[in-house]
């Protein structure tokens, strides 16, 4: 089915099957800030927002995609410049395929006007996992981020 | 694969008319795994209905139309200000990114034993408003559920679940392996208003209802704990599965239930 939607502020006109996620779409075009985790979303690696809201694309159908507004990490790269700046600054980063999810949950979360206490963090991120490097620089990168 | 996206309640009914077999899909977070490898080869995406997303509340009702996110009910004021359980278990509801696209409409159609909004939802002694060929009727939530994975919906869409406000303490705990993104081993939600003891949970009955045993001794007023057992026994008939066993599930609640009797204020 023919589908259109704005991607990172451009227009996108395709044909896709109703069963495929926008998940792979959205990589198909070159977008590659988003990462496949779990597939099943637990792990946020695959944050996209979708009409201003954050979710997992991986959960998202592509006939959901049309006439929707998307915008991933690299639609954002300004915006979060401090963010990414502070995981590099604390070593939040180790492997770096669950930093793109991180970075959008922490922009989603300070812009949603969240608390810059570690257990508020903590708790912004129940959406995003981590398998290597832990949390600790995660959330220390968020906290001075938002100081 | 079929898939439809109706514009409006009329055009929704109208393919849920012409197609036999069909998956009213949303938010899509239980349902975007299970269509790809599913006989059923039509989707009806409902999520355009703008008409069912709302919360609306009036001096006695507050009404949730079935398109209104988790997120949303997190969210709301007044929900939070009268429903304050249902904030509760909205806080604990899978994760932020889940519960920004997954609907309240969709967790209680999806019938799952697990379903995290369904328990506080009978006790609060919700309604649900049902649109179909026939028009608009509104039933007892509790009378939505028949059996495991089983909804009485004859050809229908859930479009609002409303709540009668009164008077209320609440208890609410999910207990899980893990305090995000948890499916539960079980969960328990209670209400004490002046018509007595409300009781549900979640993942200890093929499908969620009410623990009527258990209200009818508490209301009596003076019950020893052998007599709660009792009752607990006759209320849930947990299995053993991955998730938990069924002692587990049982001591568990019971603990739980004697937590929230002693939170609540004596009169």
């Amino acid at each position: 089915m023919q589908i259109k939607c704005k991607i990172n502020n451009k227009e996108y006109d395709f044909d896709a099957e109703p069963t495929q996620r926008a998940l792979d779409i959205i990589r198909d075009f070159g977008i590659t800030s988003i990462k496949e985790g779990c597939g099943e979303g637990e792990c946020g690696a695959c944050s996209i927002y979708f009409n201003g809201k954050l979710i997992n694309s991986c959960l998202l159908l592509a006939p959901q995609m049309d006439g929707a507004e998307i915008l991933t990490l690299d639609g954002l790269l300004q915006e979060t410049q401090v963010i990414r700046d502070s995981f590099v600054k604390e070593g939040a980063v180790q492997c770096g395929f669950c930093t793109g999810g991180f970075v959008l949950r922490a922009y989603d979360y300070a812009k949603q006007g969240g608390s810059s206490e570690k257990e508020a963090i903590k708790d912004a991120l129940d959406g995003n996992l981590c398998r290597c490097t832990g949390y600790q620089k995660i959330v220390d990168a968020i906290k001075k981020s938002m100081s | 694969m079929k898939y439809l996206k109706p514009k409006n309640i009329e055009e929704a009914i109208g393919f849920i008319k012409e197609y036999s077999e069909f998956y009213l899909f949303c938010g899509g977070t239980d349902l975007a795994l299970k269509v790809k490898n599913s006989s059923i080869d039509c989707v009806i995406d409902i999520s355009l209905l703008s008409e069912l997303d709302f919360i609306t509340k009036t001096d006695s009702m507050i009404k949730i139309g079935a398109l209104s996110t988790i997120s949303t009910i997190l969210e709301d004021e007044n929900i939070s200000k009268y429903l304050p359980i249902l904030k509760s278990a909205s806080s604990e509801f899978a994760s932020h990114q889940i519960r920004n696209i997954a609907t309240i409409g969709g967790n209680i159609a999806n019938d799952s034993p697990v379903a995290d909004m369904i328990a506080p939802l009978l006790v609060l002694d919700a309604s649900v408003t049902l649109i179909g060929f026939n028009g608009e009727r509104t039933i007892a939530l509790a009378d939505l559920f028949d059996g495991f994975k089983s909804l009485t919906l004859e050809n229908e869409i859930i479009a609002s679940i409303n709540i009668s406000l009164k008077e209320h303490e609440y208890y609410y705990r999910k207990v899980g392996v893990r305090a995000k993104l948890n499916i539960s081993k079980l969960s328990l939600a209670m209400i004490k208003s002046a018509d007595g003891f409300c009781l549900s949970g979640a993942s200890v009955n093929p499908y969620t209802m009410r623990f009527s045993n258990l209200e009818e001794l508490l209301n009596r007023g003076k019950f020893s704990n052998d007599e709660i057992l009792d009752a607990l026994s006759k209320d849930i008939s947990p299995s053993g599965s991955y998730r938990s066993t069924k002692e587990y599930r049982t001591q568990v609640m019971l603990n739980m239930i004697k937590e929230a009797l002693r939170g609540f204020k004596s009169e």
